[in-house]
């Protein structure tokens, strides 16, 4: 990241009352989702603020992010999404294999490393 | 579970294809304006030659925006599953929108019939685009027709919108900016459903592919022709319309 307060990190899973909300809608974590795939917890996880995203409902804000351009930085639980360009977020370090969602343009992604760049990519999974 | 992507792929959809969505989405960056921008969005002067411009790149957004309304209100009927119907039919309430800002926009310019000077303007590629694309969505075809509509047509919105937004007067920018956000969804949706339909049934990718072709030069010339009106110089035209290249691309298809 390269500015602003979008994000911070703790050593044990993120307490967030908006966690619980989200948590009592959503129930178990699915295959191949980045907590479906840290069964022991050892990923960092990352508190989400609300970095201004507009574009989804109010509760699903802080899983978003713009692009900045060129000057901007990917944090370890980020990745862009291939289809619109948007920041996607998650609450733990992302992996390859990793399922997110890109819910502005609806997309199922899974990340991935280049290769050449030793960056994480975004995939998307039809 | 504290995260969105722990949901289940098909609950995801059920999400994200639903009008409670699509409300709650559109609240966030609608709420408060009026004809797609803050009332307190002042108009700056501009040269009869600038407004003369905008003027003509307003009336092709108009064609593109008709199109795209005809196109998705018609593939409601051939659409293959509930969420695909209702996910069309908030396109359709979006399309119709940005239709309406962009006439309300032409009126705002001091164009006094905007029906006829969208006739008049036209650009002849943009119009053959959109009866072919309807001709699509009348032979009930509906991989080509989304591939048309969701995939060629709206990642081109996608990208001269969003490039235009950055140039462009402060009203029709934030005009622009609120249209490209909605212009997300429909590409999204557009590329998904039909890399689902190619994946399931490798056979509908040589069908698409000659689609493609037929299209191809027609979406080229509406770029490049809106981007001369705007001013973008010709080295420039290549990367706004690199949304529909990479878009085509990951689905398999080259351009």
């Amino acid at each position: 990241m390269s500015d602003g307060p979008a994000l911070s990190a703790s050593d044990g899973p993120a307490v967030d009352e908006r966690d619980v909300a989200v948590a009592v809608e959503l129930g178990e974590p699915a295959a191949g989702s980045p907590a479906a795939n840290d069964p022991r917890g050892e990923r960092q996880r990352f508190v989400l603020d609300d970095a201004g995203f507009d574009e989804v409902p109010k509760k699903y804000r802080r899983f978003y992010r713009k692009w900045k351009g060129p000057g901007d930085r990917l944090a370890p639980n980020e990745v862009v999404c291939p289809v619109c360009k948007v920041v996607i977020r998650s609450s733990r370090t992302l992996l390859p294999g990793d399922r997110v969602y890109c819910m502005p343009c609806m997309s199922r992604l899974v990340v991935v490393r280049n290769e050449e760049t030793g960056q994480l990519e975004a995939h998307v999974a039809y | 579970m504290t995260d969105v992507h722990d949901l289940e792929p098909q609950a995801f959809l059920e999400e994200v294809h639903s009008f409670e969505f699509w409300f709650q989405a559109v609240e966030g960056y609608l709420s408060g304006t009026t004809w797609g921008h803050r009332p307190g969005t002042a108009d700056v002067p501009m040269s009869p030659e600038d407004r003369d411009r905008l003027v003509t790149v307003l009336c092709n957004y108009c064609v593109g925006e008709a199109a795209a309304l005809e196109g998705a209100s018609g593939l409601i009927v051939i659409a293959p599953n509930r969420l695909a119907k209702v996910f069309l039919a908030t396109q359709v309430a979006d399309e119709a929108r940005h239709l309406e800002v962009f006439y309300h926009r032409l009126r705002d310019l001091g164009v006094a019939d905007p029906e006829r000077e969208v006739e008049r303007r036209a650009s002849r590629s943009l119009q053959t685009f959109r009866r072919r694309l309807l001709e699509l969505v009348a032979g009930k075809d509906w991989e080509a027709a989304i591939f048309a509509q969701n995939v060629i047509l709206e990642s081109l919105e996608f990208a001269v919108f969003q490039d235009h937004a950055r140039t462009a007067d402060p009203v029709t920018a934030e005009i622009l900016r609120g249209v490209v956000k909605d212009e997300r969804r429909h590409i999204g949706f557009g590329e998904n459903e039909l890399g689902r339909r190619v994946a399931g049934a490798p056979h509908i990718r040589s069908r698409i592919g000659r689609i493609q072709q037929e299209l191809d030069h027609l979406v080229r010339e509406a770029l490049e022709e809106t981007a001369r009106h705007l001013g973008t110089p010709p080295d420039e035209h290549e990367r706004i319309g690199r949304a529909y290249v990479e878009s085509v691309a990951r689905l398999g298809f080259g351009t």
